[in-house]
């Protein structure tokens, strides 16, 4: 009983982690811009595909890849709101729709270029730990402990440092940071550049553990939106109170009844919190 | 000068007639064939490979310049779209195939859901297809015009249960795994009855969504029932290659079987040769033999990705197809047509003989019916291990 509740919490903790990942640049990225990202599933593809095509086809060091592939998200990330996303600044339909434009034309780009094959690539550690009484993936293990240590870097870089600082100001309200001498036009390509870099990690960093495909990015983006709903739409601190939750929920409900009851309690718990907070649980 | 421009005038109108005379002579009409089928996405590799087969067929014809039926010559064009293994897709792709292209033949598609939802168009509009699929709905004494070009569960999960109990006396215990959908549940129930009806005891039978890929908890609760054997049935090859994966990290030290649809070098690549090693499967074909080997060297020149074994079986009911056009003399009348398909069987295929049967499982002889190989997996390849005629 004790190892079972054991491996529950271990899987759960693990997926909650990617959860975080991908949630934190999906709310960072709204909470500043007001933009729902519908592409950032596929900024997660692009990132594994990137490690894809670096660490499987061209033999480079997969953390090498990650960090590559993560940076090279990012700057993609600020490209995108420069060039596509600032025009539609305050108006949340016409972003939300660019979004969905980028989206379907990442998948579309990734179907010509890789085709419809399942991608692997080539684990860089194996095997298993034993914690106790649980087995544990060691690349499952890894992932959790990067993911944690970029969640931490990522706390430090918003709790202590100007641009962190002045990110926190524009999510608050954006004129009163604007006043105080905060400029919109470099926060926004940071902060959708950040977002975008944290879902290249979720991506890179999973690369190894799940098979690579045009469409691998919609599940993450699903998980992603029902972790902001959960937390809160903007929220940083609700977004890894959400991914929590999700993560442990499916895992309980996935072990001991199976995975589309699991589903369906994590909807039903979004429509739960909507009913009575809709803003989520720590949203403003 | 006005005789000169007569006489212009009367070249030219020559020339033009003379044109038009060598262009119908050598008049080439293009017959076009569908595809609807799982063409991205999870299963895509089988339904890659009935694309791919009717393409080969048809480059093949192409090749010869083109498919002579009575004074006519046709080009072969094939029309693909993608279902991605749903069935409200297939229906928009049977339907635009047949109200805008306007074709009159049908390869595909090759999931149950997908299958069962055209299946009414294509009867009602005497359109002529290949298809794929497992699900045994799919064939019955009404059906007409669908004949199915591949061997399905209902034809080889009897003879590899046997082979399993005959070859591997200690395995008693099974867990299946497959996908929560009309190709998962028949799957399942159909190996289940046959497991549970050679002896063995079925301990855990496990649907999951085809878009997840976190198996660890579906694993755990698995692992509990303690399972000699993790059957993985139809679950896609990438997928399949997840779950073994993941349930090797987890401690599983029994056998997979997968006596489901084919695909193992995607399931080496999602699985990793060390944990892909000793799984025992339905394989569609013999990798080794020359003849399967020369397909698939042309294959590799034309099409992408790496040929799945199901494209043999495409590749021969397009053939059959053809030939059955041919001796109807008509590329119109799918009435003709069919009955000169069911004619052309025995027919000389990849894998040996195939012929049309399946009598007495569906109540028509719309079932293909082929050699059955057993394959294993052994250093990150299938080794064929068993063949039953």
């Amino acid at each position: 009983m004790f190892e079972l509740a054991a491996k529950i919490v271990i899987n759960g903790l693990t997926s909650s982690l990617v959860y975080i990942l991908m949630a934190l640049g999906f709310t960072l990225i709204f909470g500043i811009m007001r933009v729902v990202n519908f592409a950032h599933g596929e900024l997660y593809m692009v990132a594994a595909f990137l490690v894809y095509v670096m660490s499987a086809s061209l033999g480079w060091n997969y953390y090498l890849a990650v960090l590559l592939a993560a940076i090279a998200v990012g700057l993609f990330g600020a490209v995108l709101e420069r060039v596509l996303f600032r025009p539609f600044i305050g108006r949340e339909l016409n972003g939300m729709i660019m979004a969905l434009a980028i989206s379907i034309t990442l998948q579309a780009t990734a179907f010509i270029l890789f085709g419809t094959d399942e991608h692997s690539v080539e684990r860089p550690i194996s095997g298993v730990i034993q914690l106790g009484m649980v087995m544990v993936p060691r690349d499952r293990l890894a992932v959790g402990l990067i993911a944690l240590l970029i969640l931490g870097m990522f706390y430090l870089f918003m709790r202590y440092t100007k641009a962190g600082l002045a990110m926190r100001a524009v999510v608050q309200d954006e004129e009163i940071a604007s006043i105080h001498g905060v400029r919109p036009k470099i926060i926004h390509p940071l902060a959708f550049g950040l977002g975008a870099m944290l879902a290249g990690f979720a991506g890179a960093l999973m690369a190894p553990i799940y098979t690579i495909y045009p469409y691998m990015g919609s599940q993450p983006m699903l998980k992603a939106f029902i972790v902001v709903i959960l937390g809160g739409l903007g929220s940083v601190p609700g977004a890894v109170l959400g991914g929590v939750v999700l993560g442990l929920t499916e895992s309980v409900f996935a072990t001991l009844i199976n995975t589309t009851v699991a589903t369906m309690v994590s909807f039903g718990i979004v429509v739960l919190i909507l009913l009575i907070k809709p803003t989520g649980l720590l949203g403003r | 000068m006005k005789l000169t421009a007569k006489r212009t005038l009367a070249a030219l109108l020559s020339a033009i007639g003379f044109a038009w005379a060598a262009a119908a002579v050598a008049q080439t009409d293009t017959l076009k064939i569908g595809v609807v089928s799982a063409l991205s996405g999870p299963g895509s590799e089988w339904g890659l490979a009935q694309d791919g087969g009717i393409k080969m067929a048809a480059m093949e014809a192409n090749a010869k310049g083109g498919l002579k039926i009575g004074s006519k010559t046709y080009k072969i064009e094939v029309i693909s779209y993608d279902d991605t293994y749903k069935a409200a897709l297939a229906v928009s792709g049977a339907t635009r195939l047949i109200e805008q292209d306007k074709v009159k033949f049908i390869v595909g598609p090759v999931g149950s859901a997908s299958l069962l939802a055209v299946k009414p168009l294509y009867e009602k509009n005497k359109i002529l297809a290949i298809i794929g699929a497992y699900t045994e709905k799919a064939l019955d004494a009404d059906t007409k015009y669908m004949y199915r070009g591949f061997p399905t569960q209902v034809e080889f999960v009897g003879p590899i249960v046997e082979w399993l109990k005959k070859n591997k006396p200690a395995l008693k215990a099974v867990a299946q795994i497959d996908p929560n959908d009309e190709t998962g549940w028949f799957s399942q129930k159909l190996l289940k009855e046959h497991y549970e009806g050679g002896g063995y005891k079925v301990v855990a039978s496990e649907l999951f969504e085809r878009s997840l890929k976190d198996f660890q908890p579906v694993l755990t609760r698995i692992l509990a029932t303690k399972p000699d054997i993790i059957e993985l049935g139809t679950t896609p090859p990438g997928t399949a290659g997840l779950v073994i994966r993941q349930a090797r990290e987890l401690g599983f030290k029994g056998q997979f079987v997968k006596i489901g649809g084919p695909g193992v070098p995607q399931i080496v690549a999602a699985a990793g040769k060390e944990f892909a090693e000793g799984l025992i499967c339905y394989a569609a074909a013999d990798v080794t033999t020359k003849a399967y080997k020369d397909l698939e060297a042309q294959y590799a020149k034309v099409l992408k990705p790496p040929m799945n074994e199901f494209a043999v079986y495409f590749y021969d009911g397009a053939r059959m197809l053809l030939d059955a056009m041919q001796k109807a003399g008509t590329v119109e009348d799918t009435e003709k047509v069919r009955m000169e398909l069911e004619k052309v069987s025995p027919y000389k295929g990849v894998q040996g003989t195939i012929r049309w049967g399946g009598m007495k499982s569906y109540g028509s002889n719309h079932q293909i019916l082929t050699p059955i190989f057993i394959g294993m997996i052994k250093n990150g390849e299938q080794e064929i291990i068993g063949r039953m005629e």
